[in-house]
Parts: structure tokens; sequence; C-alpha cells
């Protein structure tokens, strides 16, 4: 008998078979609560921004990709992922070819021209939707009332900014804000649907929960402080909570692997910065909502609060 | 009883088959080839010559540390001097070609437990394989006044040290007392997996059954199934809340880990004066559907152990000497089983996992999962690049290679192998110094 020609190879011999397409597939499967409900909300406007959105996401990355000389890697689905967050960024009226420009963007500016997916130092959609919101205000703030009666075209956190905390009960319910019956951007107003993605993501085990549970920590104490001591002049926790893109931000940007740390410390710093940084934006910045800036700020802290490492075994 | 465990690691899906299973004895091989070093240190002494006739139990070398033995009757055939040693190099061997008779020749003399474990060639294979005696020798240079049993299943799927204990309790508990006694131990620690219950109960049951000794008091305890929670550091992390200081042994911090095969073997050489002849070995991986447990004599090769079994690696299969995420891979099924192999792990053609090394994504699931808390992307990265001295400031030389890090990563980076060229490199570039 012939010995069998045997392989040998280096340690591990199995793997667990986690992998980038099953990790994008899960985030999708994640987003899907949070997109259902805003087109409930939007209707076809909705339906047309995502569609444009993630189509022109994954051609720019084939364009790109060939155009650069790399393999094409659209089969990971992380454009697709980028572009329907991105998406969810976007008002439903916002018109075709800004949401071209802002996919353009998002894969040169945040993935390609880094080397691709890994490399980026910041997450491409907060990138494309800086660049759209600094380039198309009026665009990005052209906002479309979900059914029902409404007193007020405006988001919950331009009513705080614009008309005071005393206004927010006239024009909001709780049970409203945490179902997302608000005019907002497609993705961001529905809490809830967006929890249940945020609790699959953690189940899944596709994102550590010290970011998320951190950022909405940081939310919380940090609005909490003058709520507590004024109430009559700041929104509550819960609000702050519920109101704009804190969920959104929490579970789905500040979560983007390449921007944010990957250390535990580092992660809890990393999200506690963002959501009190979000908090300080919202209470004397210009603009309305600050979580998305916030994250997109504080990912620059990304490479120092990588240094937080853990005490080594036996040190 | 209470639960412990350590930070990180992979809670890998155990075989719902049991986790205790009794051992079956592979015949003896017709030829049998028993290498001369078989535990760090120096080879044994060829103690016959070729042609020579020996029986069961026969001295073949000797050393200070641990003697080796023939493991079947017959005949001298070849005396190897340079022979494939299992942590690199060339070792010496002894073929013997076997009679069939399987007679037995005598029995250890004196009666000094010390003398007794040292000819019985009883030797500790863990991570890495120490004779028995050596390590007591340390243990007692460092007065450790700590024992524990390490009773949980080396890697996931090998399953044959909750089934030691098991079947062979009350050898083990024996084991333990004698051990114990060599060192004047004052707390025994038997750590188990918490999914063997039966291992459990049996230990618990022979350490109160016995009247006296240091067993009687023994703490059993049940720890969370997770790889890897047999590594000795991560043992006394779990049992004794310490941890072992870099670059330090247990026996530092007054303890000292010792495999419960091992007690097995300790009670045989000195209640029998019967030598350590043969190896408890899981028979495991998706080329064999539920592990088996075997009992084999040293010598035996893996072909005719694997035969027994009923599998055949098969072409572009792989051998693993060890479990799925620590073991080495063999090149040919003719080597033999020694006091090393802690299992036997075996891959189809289309099973084996490849790293074909993507781009890192950050994702942090390597820094989650290591149980030293390093930070596997960076050590593995520099290592990568070359950066030696980065990765040394890192803590490269921390890594135990238990494979976790590779195991969880999603752009599959061979990192283990990155980091062992790394360390190697680094501990190359000391020793030229």
């Amino acid at each position: 008998m012939k010995t069998p020609e045997l392989v040998v190879s280096a340690v591990p011999h199995v793997h667990g078979g986690n992998s980038i397409p099953k990790m994008m597939m899960n985030t999708l499967i994640a987003l899907i609560p949070a997109v259902v409900i805003g087109i409930y909300f939007f209707g076809m406007d909705a339906i047309r921004v995502v569609v444009i959105a993630m189509a022109s996401a994954v051609a720019w990355e084939a364009i790109l990709q060939k155009i650069m000389g790399r393999p094409i890697a659209i089969s990971n689905l992380s454009g697709m992922v980028s572009g329907l967050i991105l998406a969810m960024l976007l008002p439903p009226t916002a018109p075709w070819w800004m949401i071209c420009t802002g996919t353009f963007v998002m894969i040169l500016l945040g993935k390609e021209i880094y080397g691709g997916l890994g490399n980026n130092p910041f997450n491409g959609v907060l990138i494309a939707w800086v660049v759209l919101q600094m380039s198309y205000p009026d665009h990005m703030m052209y906002w479309l009332a979900p059914p029902g009666d409404f007193m007020t075209e405006a988001t919950p956190l331009e009513v705080l900014k614009y008309e005071g905390v005393g206004s927010i009960a006239e024009h909001f319910t709780i049970l409203g804000l945490f179902i997302g019956n608000t005019t907002g951007f497609i993705g961001e107003g529905s809490a809830l649907m967006l929890l249940i993605g945020g609790a699959y993501l953690l189940i899944r085990k596709v994102v550590s929960w010290r970011i998320p549970v951190s950022f909405l920590g940081g939310i919380v104490l940090f609005s909490g402080i003058f709520w507590l001591t004024n109430s009559e002049e700041y929104a509550s926790p819960l609000f702050h909570l519920l109101a704009g893109g804190s969920i959104m931000a929490a579970f789905f940007l500040a979560t983007d692997m390449p921007s944010s740390p990957v250390t535990p410390a580092g992660m809890l710093i990393y999200g506690f910065l963002c959501g009190v940084l979000a908090v300080v934006i919202r209470l004397w910045g210009a603009w309305y909502d600050g979580a998305y800036y916030a994250v997109f700020i504080i990912s620059i802290l990304t490479p120092l609060l990588d240094k937080i490492k853990s005490k080594v075994y036996g040190r | 009883m209470k639960s412990g465990t350590f930070p990180g690691g992979l809670s890998l899906p155990v075989s719902a088959a049991g986790v205790s299973k009794p051992f079956e004895s592979v015949p003896p091989s017709q030829t049998v080839i028993i290498p001369l070093k078989q535990h760090i240190g120096e080879p044994c002494a060829v103690s016959v010559k070729k042609g020579a006739e020996v029986k069961m139990g026969d001295l073949l070398g000797e050393s200070e540390s641990a003697a080796v033995h023939a493991t079947v009757s017959g005949k001298v055939t070849e005396i190897i001097k340079k022979f494939p040693g299992m942590s690199g190099g060339y070792v010496p061997a002894i073929g013997i070609e076997s009679d069939g008779k399987n007679e037995s020749g005598g029995f250890l003399e004196g009666s000094d437990p010390m003398s007794l474990i040292q000819k019985g060639g009883v030797v500790d294979s863990d991570v890495e394989a120490i004779s028995l005696h050596d390590k007591l020798t340390l243990a007692k240079e460092k007065s450790v006044k700590a024992l524990v049993i390490n009773s949980v299943d080396v890697e996931p799927q090998m399953i044959s040290r909750a089934s030691i204990l098991a079947e062979n309790a009350k050898e083990v508990a024996s084991g333990i007392d004698i051990i114990s006694q060599i060192l004047g131990i004052t707390t025994v620690y038997i750590g188990v997996s918490e999914n063997a219950p039966n291992a459990i109960s049996a230990i618990s049951g022979a350490c109160s059954s016995a009247i006296s000794g240091a067993c009687s008091s023994a703490h059993v305890v049940g720890l969370k199934a997770k790889h890897p929670q047999s590594m000795q550091e991560l043992l006394v992390k779990a049992l004794l809340g310490k941890e072992v200081p870099t670059g330090g042994s247990p026996e530092d911090i007054g303890v000292t880990v010792i495999s419960v095969e091992t007690a097995f073997f300790t009670a045989q050489a000195v209640n029998d004066k019967k030598p350590m002849l043969e190896r408890f070995i899981t028979v495991a991986g998706n080329g064999i559907g539920s592990p088996k447990n075997v009992l084999v004599r040293i010598g035996t090769p893996i072909k005719d152990v694997l035969e027994h079994c009923g599998v055949a690696p098969g072409h572009g299969g792989k051998v693993i000497i060890g479990g799925p995420l620590m073991g080495t891979a063999i090149h040919s099924a003719d080597i033999p089983v020694t006091k090393e192999t802690t299992g036997i792990y075996l891959q189809k053609e289309g099973d084996i996992a490849e790293f074909p090394s993507g781009v890192c994504i950050k994702c942090g699931l390597c820094v989650e999962v290591c149980p030293m808390r390093l930070m596997p992307l960076l050590i593995s990265g520099f290592s990568e690049s070359g950066s030696y001295a980065m990765a040394e400031a890192n803590d490269i030389l921390s890594c135990n290679e238990c494979g976790c890090c590779a195991y969880v990563c999603p752009v599959l980076i061979p990192m283990v192998q990155w980091i062992k060229l790394g360390k190697s490199e680094i501990r190359a570039q000391r020793s030229s110094e």
C-alpha cells in the first residue's frame, strides 16, 4: 500500500467560518426593520433613495476598483451595506444626482483611495454624509412628513433647537419618537426598529456591545446632568436617546470597524466620547443633531485610543 | 462547587455524543518505533543492542529524567540515529519487531516514589512534554504548596482527559496522593470541564472515599468548556485567580500543574511498579464520525491507530498530532505515538481550513478572544513586516499560540503562523547575542 500524501500546514487547522460577506449580510439583515418602517412612512420616495444609493454605491465600487487596478470585490457586500446606510441618512426627497455624488465620495474618499476596505481612517458613509450636508444643505433638510396630523414639519431636534424644550411635548409623544413617526432622514427615526436591528448585531456578535452601550451611556449621562439641573431648559435624556440619530449612530456608524478602536477600553472611551460630543453639538452647536458629526470627529482619536491596551496576562 | 473560567477564549460546540467514553485498547503493532527523546531535555542513552531480544517493559534507554521501555516483546531490529522528533530536529529511536507473544518483563525495582517515577519513564504532556521527575524536582526547589490536576480536555473534541477521570478515578486519586506526598502539597485543585458530569462525580467520589491524603480535601472545580482552558497558565487563573508572571512558570507562584493521565501513570509506576508503556488518546476530527478514545502503546505507528478506528487519512487529507487548533500536522502516518501525543485529529481533503490572508479590517475579534489579552492583529502584523522589535515590545513572547485569533478572523489572516515566525526570529536573535 502506498502511503497517502498528507497535507502539512501551520496551526490552526480549523476556522470558525466568519467572513466579511457574512458580517455584511448580518448588517443588512439588521438594517431591514428600520428600512422597512422608513418605507412605510415615506413610501415610494424612500424606496427610490434606497435603490439608487445601493445600486450606485456598488457601481462606483466596481468602476473605481477597475480604474485602480484592484480585484473587483463587490461580492463582499460592503458596498451594498454602506450604500444602504447612506440612504438611511438622507431625506426621502433627495435628488438622484445628489445620491450618486454621495456614493461616489463615499466609495472614493471613504474606501478605495486608502487601498480598499479596512484601511479607511474615517467611516466612508459619514465622509459622504458630511460632504452632502455642507454642499447641499437645502436638499438635506427638505423634509417629507410621514402620514398623520402634524403641527410641524420640523424634526424633533429642530424643534428643540429653534423652539425650545417646551414645544417638544406639543408636537411629539415619547411613543411616537420611539416608533419613529416623525420627520427626518429615512432610516434614523424609529428607535424601536433600530434597537431590534442593533440587538441582532449584538446577538450575532458582528459588533461588540462596548461602543453602542457606552455611546448611549454618554448621551444619557451628559444630557442627564443638564436635565437634572434645569429640566425647564434642557430636554430629558430619554428625548436625546430617541430623537435624531442617536441609536442609528451608536449601532451602525460608530461601530464601523476600520475607523473605530479594537481594544476593550478604547471602545468604551470612544463610544462615550461620541455620546458626549453628540450632546455638546446638540446643545451648543450650530447644527441641530450632533450624533453623526460626533462619530466623524471622534474617529480621529481611534489610533490614540487603540494605544490603551489591556494589561497582558502575567505582566 | 463553583464554576471557573478565564476572560476570552472560544466556546466551541462540543460533540453531544457524550463527553466521556471508555478506552479501547489498540492491539500491538507488528513493528514499533520508540523515540529515545519523548520530552524536553536530553535524549536517553541507548541501553540495548541491535538484535537483542526484549520483553514488554524492558529498558531501552536510560536518563536522569525518564527512562524509555519496550512496549512489545520481540527483537530490536534497528537503532535509528536520526528519527524526526515531534518538536523539530532529529532524535534517536529504536525499532522493535514484535514476536506476537506480548510477554511482560520484570517490574520496576525499588520503593522510592521519585526514583520509580524516573525509572517508570513517566512524562507529563501538555503543550510541552516534561518528564515528571524533572517537573517534581523543580516544584520541590520552589517549595510548591498547591497542586493543580489538569483534567480539562486539551482541545475541543479531544475527550480523553474527562474520560480518564470517569474510568479510572481511583488510580488518579492515588496518583494525586503520591505526588502530594512527594511535594508536601497542602491544597489540591482538580479542574474538570463542567460539561463532563460523570467525570466530576467519579473523581469527587474517589476523593471523598479517601480517608487521608491530600486528595481527600481536594477541590473539584467545574470549569466552563472553553478553548484553551487546558493551558496551565489559564487553569491557574481560573482555579486560583492568580496569573503566572510573564516568562515564568506556575512553580514561581507556588503551583504545579500536572495532567490527569500523568497522575494515573504515577500510580501505576509507584503502586504496581509498572512503567509508562501506553498513552490515552482521543481520535477525532471530521475524518471520523464521533470522537473515539483509545489506549495506545508507545511506538505504535499512527496509521495502525487509525486502522483500528476504521478510518484512513486519504490522499490530500491531514493527520494532526494534538487537536484542531494547536496540533501539529504530520507528513506521514508512519510516525509513532509517543508520550508527547495528546490526541490525533483527522481531516479529509476538502475539510482543511485555508488561510489566504486578506486585509485586516480592524474588527477587533482577535483582541476580544485572546486569553492572554494581547493584540494579535498588531503582533502578527509587526511580525509579517519584519518589525520584530515592535512585536516584542507588544509582548509577542507572551502568546501561547492557542489559535483563537486566527479561528475567528473574518479575513483569514494566518496570525499564529506569523506570530510563531516572529517568536522564533526574536529567540534566534537573542541566542546569537
